[in-house]
């Protein structure tokens, strides 16, 4: 009898435990819903309008990179949008307070956030790129840092780049170190054949190349720094909604339009 | 078959027994974990002391090792400090850190840090402050517990002699190490003074309650007022007020007698650090104007030990300015303090390393990160200081054909 009684109990468990697990399954698998993800009937986007190109205030409306991205998800969700310009460091207090719906502003995906937000697939990848000229660049990117051992390689002083050049020198040997004050100046230095190679960040990079356009270069990241859209952890539905119409936009090629005329 | 009572009772008792020893055993395996990890000899050799070699002896850092859990990162970043070329540091020892009961002492992090330092040759300049939950209490009148309504920084008049015979038995345990230090921290910001307006009066009483115990208990010890933020608040602003007029202030109330020198928080902002000095800007050279009062009233003879210093080149902030900037700046910053300041005795980088991220703006005053890579300005301080590259310009001018 006793037997009986446990094999029941657990047989009973087991099903409350089958029957959760479907639920969630269920929860997880249905089509998101707009108007619970945005339950005010448009989208209301943060943004830190200080960093051009990904978006600057003239005093009458803010533009750029980012804001061009946000109208073009909004547009997919066939949903008005809002901007708020909010300073980098209120952004992401605003979206936890359900403030804003979204952040789209040059963001950086931090693990420490994770509590409090997600991210969608990344839209940019602003990482550490060697650059050279077109004739001279490597097969692949595994023989990039030896083949610098001894060249003069330019970067911009104190930066990213320049750490990431003395962790290569420490593995690879020393190179001929040119330091300039701007990485514009660096990518000059290459440009003008002074340098054998540059390191800058994939921004300072595309802003160079659209003033040059002529000129012939080859590009290879070395470090990985992805941007992303940034929405509150508990809603979840407007995580899938943005994240679907930014993996729209990338197959479409709408999201390469829109870093080509930025950047 | 029924089993009688008597037998059920001795199988109960057994498993009792059973059930004591495994608990005995595990709570002997974790005090044996407890007193292997807590024991610093037996985890971190200390290995040779040593001394530090550098060619500018202004050159000081902020370290921030009270909440580092590891003993082995003290003893590194300190060894980072030494290569550098630093001859000392500023530290805080947080009072609710070491005496969270009153009379109840706990020196174990105090005691790494200051073994540490020692073997590094390092000077130790400590900053005292961080009030326990006791303390804040103290003179409330009544038995509800104030400290729920107050910070950290809280600390009531009442405790003003409790405060200072902390700081004097933390001056006894450590005289041989640490000669410096530095009471209280920005007293002029009312965040730093419990959220209450900020009180210069009481302050000098703070200082006249702390500097007889500092000096009794360590004779040679020097005593730092002030460090004083840079700030433009003025007295109507919400509870801050203006270092220039809080210095004043001090020496109206007749804290002059009560330090021996002057702790100066000195950073350059967005401008670089020659720019002129002017009582609405917040820049470099800003602590020309409380020499000026020092001077005005008769204190030319104390050194200034500047105790925060730096710039910050975080791309979302708007206090910053350039990578380049701020490597170019912080080294000129201190040739223009050792060519133009006699009077200043330490420029202390703010900070190190933060034993962890912030993930914001501060984590770009740093020189080491929290992982301990060496930040590029770590690499051009060492140059300076150790006297490894004497070039003025950090940076190749634009190329030309540009």
């Amino acid at each position: 009898m006793k037997m009986r009684a446990r094999l029941a109990l657990t047989l009973v468990l087991l099903l409350i435990a089958g029957a959760s697990l479907f639920l969630y399954a269920a929860r997880l698998s249905r089509p998101p819903d707009i108007a619970t993800a945005f339950p005010r009937g448009f989208i209301v986007v943060g943004v830190d309008a200080s960093l051009p190109p990904f978006a600057i205030d003239d005093g009458e409306a803010v533009s750029g990179l980012d804001i061009d991205l946000a109208r073009a998800i909004a547009q997919s969700l066939e949903l008005p949008i809002r901007f708020v310009n909010i300073s980098y460091y209120g952004l992401f207090d605003a979206l936890i307070s359900a403030e804003v719906d979204l952040l789209v502003s040059a963001l950086r995906v931090e693990a420490a956030r994770a509590d409090d937000l997600r991210y969608t697939r990344h839209y940019f990848d602003n990482g550490l790129i060697l650059v050279r000229h077109s004739a001279e660049a490597s097969a692949s990117l595994d023989d990039l840092p030896d083949n610098l051992q001894g060249q003069k390689v330019a970067f911009e002083l104190g930066s990213q780049a320049d750490a990431r050049l003395r962790q290569l020198e420490d593995q690879h040997g020393p190179v001929t170190r040119l330091p300039y004050e701007l990485p514009s100046y660096a990518l000059d230095a290459l440009r003008l054949g002074q340098a054998d190679a540059a390191i800058v960040d994939a921004t300072a990079l595309r802003l160079y190349q659209r003033r040059f356009p002529d000129w012939r270069s080859e590009a290879q990241y070395l470090t990985r720094d992805p941007y992303a859209i940034a929405v509150r952890r508990d809603n979840r539905e407007a995580w899938q909604l943005v994240d679907a119409a930014l993996a729209t936009l990338k197959e479409n090629g709408e999201l390469a339009r829109i870093i080509a005329k930025w950047l | 078959m029924l089993k009688s009572p008597r037998h059920s009772l001795r199988r109960t008792s057994k498993l009792k027994l059973a059930l004591g020893s495994v608990l005995l055993l595990l709570v002997a395996a974790i005090y044996a974990l407890y007193a292997w990890t807590a024991s610093p000899a037996e985890t971190i050799e200390l290995g040779q002391a040593q001394t530090v070699q550098t060619t500018k002896p202004l050159v000081c850092a902020h370290t921030l090792l009270e909440n580092e859990v590891e003993e082995w990162k003290i003893q590194r970043t300190l060894e980072l400090v030494r290569e550098m070329g630093a001859t000392a540091i500023v530290q805080f020892f947080p009072w609710a850190y070491f005496e969270p009961e009153a009379g109840q002492f706990r020196w174990r992090q105090a005691d790494l840090i200051v073994r540490h330092a020692k073997n590094q040759g390092l000077r130790i300049i400590a900053r005292l402050g961080l009030v326990p939950e006791w303390a804040r209490q103290a003179g409330d009148g009544s038995n509800s517990s104030a400290s729920t309504d107050t910070t950290l920084n809280f600390l009531p008049e009442a405790a003003f002699a409790d405060f200072a015979a902390f700081s004097a038995r933390l001056a006894a345990r450590y005289q041989e190490a640490i000669q410096h230090f530095i009471v209280w921290n920005e007293p002029n910001l009312s965040f730093e003074w419990g959220y209450r307006q900020v009180d210069p009066a009481a302050y000098a009483r703070l200082l006249q309650a702390t500097y007889p115990a500092l000096k009794e208990a360590n004779p040679r010890a020097l005593v730092l007022a002030g460090a004083l933020a840079p700030t433009n608040e003025a007295l109507d602003s919400g509870g801050s007020l203006k270092e220039i007029l809080y210095l004043r202030e001090l020496y109206q109330h007749g804290a002059a007698p009560y330090f021996d020198a002057l702790a100066v928080h000195s950073y350059g902002g967005t401008e670089p650090p020659d720019a002129a000095p002017a009582a609405e800007r917040l820049n470099f050279r800003r602590l020309e104007l409380q020499r000026q009062i020092m001077l005005e009233y008769g204190d030319a003879a104390k050194p200034v030990f500047i105790t925060e210093s730096g710039w910050n080149d975080h791309a979302r902030w708007t206090g910053a300015v350039r990578p380049a900037q701020r490597l170019q700046y912080t080294i000129d910053a201190f040739e223009y303090a050792r060519k133009h300041w006699s009077w200043v005795q330490q420029l202390c980088i703010w900070a190190f390393r933060f034993p962890a991220p912030v993930y914001g703006y501060p984590d770009n005053f740093t020189l080491v990160s929290p992982a301990f890579d060496k930040k590029p300005i770590y690499h051009a301080l060492q140059d300076y200081a150790r006297g490894w590259d004497a070039s003025a310009a950090r940076w190749l001018p634009p190329p030309e054909g540009t």
